[in-house]
């Protein structure tokens, strides 16, 4: 009697747990149609592409490596890498040590409202369209009649030409990348600062630790998983920045601030040279998973986890 | 260890507590820093706030006056023709904003249900290989959309689907970010919540329905809320994939008007920006604690 109703509840445990195991699979099954045909098999097909020559309206020509070989020797490509580099190092520096700089400033004792006026302040950016943003900083950028070199002409300063000159152009567009995104870092920060236990300050002042110091060994090492989330993050974005300078320069002067991803766009749907353009971005790609896996290598030595 | 042992020894927390006399004695140099960081974050914070303030100031301004300098941060008067210009006939601005809530519409309630669902079997449901397939998707938020776009763009060609708005749907119809974000959320739900809706009797698909989802309302909320900014704002997939101006979305169709409205008046382009971050701007001012918890939650425990 026992031994059947032991067989009869297994049976039946089986049955439950096969039922949940094909629940799940149906669970997960719109979004892995959406996966395999919208991110793993456009990889492969991308691969695929960057091996041929075409132009989408004749059938693609095999070229073997030839599109890769051309990377190497394209003086345009060197540039925009560089320019995308530049913009990466620089707004992703930018980003996170000003949002770490605000976070921590916001995080001290000051009136609930203070904080939720600030807070509002620094993130609303975040939340516009990058392109209205860059609409904006168009017409404030602008030599003769932007607000800035107003302003500047007022301190006797030559107008400046924000966006036309080569040396300006780049540190014009990071600025404004700066004051857009900047609020997500500190977010992100004034969590991970509320999140640490107020133990830790008290215990550490104890030891007289002055206010330097306990940022230096007790803030910096706790917050370090947020500061690695926000480097990834902004790493990530920024190798990929396109509407902004879309709309602030078109690339320009000449080639001072294209970037890779316009590079990629142009090639591909103004020149319609699908083949080198898709090498271009595989070759991105290849980047982002690089650096992402160093900062994951590197990470393990200054990334404290609690 | 040795952290405990010293806030556990009671003359601590005694000392640490200022007594109400002494923070009346607190010297003005003693508070020097706490001073010196409001005038920081308030200059940082009004120069935050400037280009905003420009853009609508501008918007109001006459037309003739739009590049006036200095510029008059604060309008006397009201011109709001500028805002008519916006809305004449030539102008498919109307247009491209029912473009826009129509494609943020299917791809927020697209990614709501395929999210919460692939969050909750992620989370919730034991079946072989699960991990794998976490990882898996999970890996695919380091791939770049600039990857992906060239065979998708010949995908759509193919299907027929270039300048239909289906093309800048179906691709965003899930998200790796939203699984993940939710199933964040799932495994916090108590085991026993879900054992005692077992015992009852009900399926994984009951379970789900009458249990999950409706403690799920606040992560619901901040998905919703990301996914419609995010496509609200979107620029690449529709300037790769719409091209007349029927089909276009609002930061598409604004920034390839901007030329035309520029001839007429700088501020008839502040007018139409202002009208397309309004949107934005509510919605944020009514649900900002959703949306910074759904950033914060899968920003911390990422």
């Amino acid at each position: 009697m026992a031994q059947i109703q032991k067989t009869a509840s297994a049976g039946w445990l089986r049955k439950e747990s096969q039922r949940e195991a094909l629940a799940g699979y149906l669970f997960i099954l719109p979004t892995f149609i959406g996966y395999t045909a919208l991110v793993i098999g456009p990889i492969l097909a991308a691969i695929g592409y960057s091996l041929t020559s075409y132009d989408i309206l004749s059938p693609p020509e095999f070229v073997g490596l030839q599109n890769y070989r051309d990377l190497l020797t394209d003086p345009r490509l060197h540039k925009v890498y560089l320019n995308t580099i530049y913009f990466t190092v620089v707004a992703v520096s930018l980003n996170v040590g000003i949002g770490l700089l605000l976070a921590v400033l916001i995080n001290r004792n000051m009136p609930a409202f203070l904080k939720y006026i600030f807070r509002t302040a620094y993130f609303f950016p975040v939340l516009v369209a990058l392109t209205y943003c860059s609409i904006i900083w168009q017409y404030l950028y602008q030599k003769d009649t932007g607000i800035i070199n107003y302003y500047l002409g007022l301190l006797h300063v030559e107008p400046i030409a924000w966006l036309s000159s080569p040396a300006w152009v780049m540190p014009s567009i990071i600025a404004m990348d700066v004051w857009k995104n900047t609020g997500f870092a500190m977010l992100v920060f004034l969590a991970g600062l509320q999140g640490i236990s107020q133990d830790y300050y008290e215990a550490a002042s104890l030891d007289v630790a002055n206010r330097g110091q306990l940022f230096r060994y007790i803030t910096l090492p706790l917050i370090t998983p947020t500061l690695f989330f926000n480097m990834i993050i902004y790493m990530i974005g920024a190798l990929q920045v396109f509407d902004s300078i879309v709309v602030l320069t078109q690339g320009g002067p000449g080639d001072a601030s294209r970037s890779l991803v316009m590079y990629i766009y142009e090639n591909a749907f103004q020149l319609f040279h699908m083949g080198y353009a898709s090498a271009t971005a595989i070759t991105l790609f290849i980047v982002i998973m690089l650096l992402t896996l160093v900062q994951f290598r590197v990470g393990q030595s200054w990334v404290h986890y609690e | 260890m040795n952290r405990t042992d010293l806030i556990d020894s009671p003359p601590t927390s005694s000392v640490r507590k200022p007594a109400a006399h002494v923070a009346a004695q607190t010297t003005l140099w003693e508070r020097l820093p706490d001073i010196l960081a409001l005038i920081v974050l308030s200059i940082g914070a009004i120069l935050m706030m400037l280009p905003f303030l420009w853009m609508f100031s501008t918007s109001l301004r006459p037309i003739q006056e739009s590049f006036k300098l200095p510029p008059a941060w604060f309008p006397t008067e009201f011109h709001f023709e500028t805002y008519s210009a916006v809305f004449s006939s030539s102008v498919p601005l109307v247009a491209f904003a029912l473009n826009s809530v129509k494609v943020t519409f299917f791809v927020t309630l697209g990614q709501l249900i395929t999210c919460s669902m692939a969050g909750y079997a992620f989370a919730r449901l034991r079946f072989p290989f699960r991990n794998t397939l976490f990882l898996l998707l999970l890996a695919s938020l380091m791939v770049p959309g600039q990857v992906t776009i060239i065979p998708v763009f010949i995908i759509m060609k193919q299907l027929g689907l270039i300048d239909n708005h289906l093309s800048i749907i179906l691709p965003f119809l899930t998200s790796a970010f939203g699984v993940f974000l939710l199933r964040q959320f799932f495994l916090t739900l108590p085991q026993d919540l879900i054992d005692a809706a077992k015992i009852d009797g009900a399926g994984p698909w009951t379970t789900f329905i009458r249990v999950a989802i409706p403690l799920a309302g606040p992560s619901l909320a901040a998905l919703t809320i990301i996914t419609f900014n995010g496509t609200w704002n979107n620029y690449f997939y529709p300037l790769i994939f719409l091209n007349t101006w029927e089909k276009m979305t609002l930061p598409l169709g604004i920034t390839a008007l901007r030329g035309y409205l520029a001839s007429n008046s700088a501020s008839v382009v502040m007018a139409a920006v202002s009208l397309a971050i309004l949107p934005v701007l509510l919605i944020f001012l009514i649900a900002q604690n959703w949306f910074i918890a759904g950033i914060t939650r899968t920003g911390i425990k990422g």
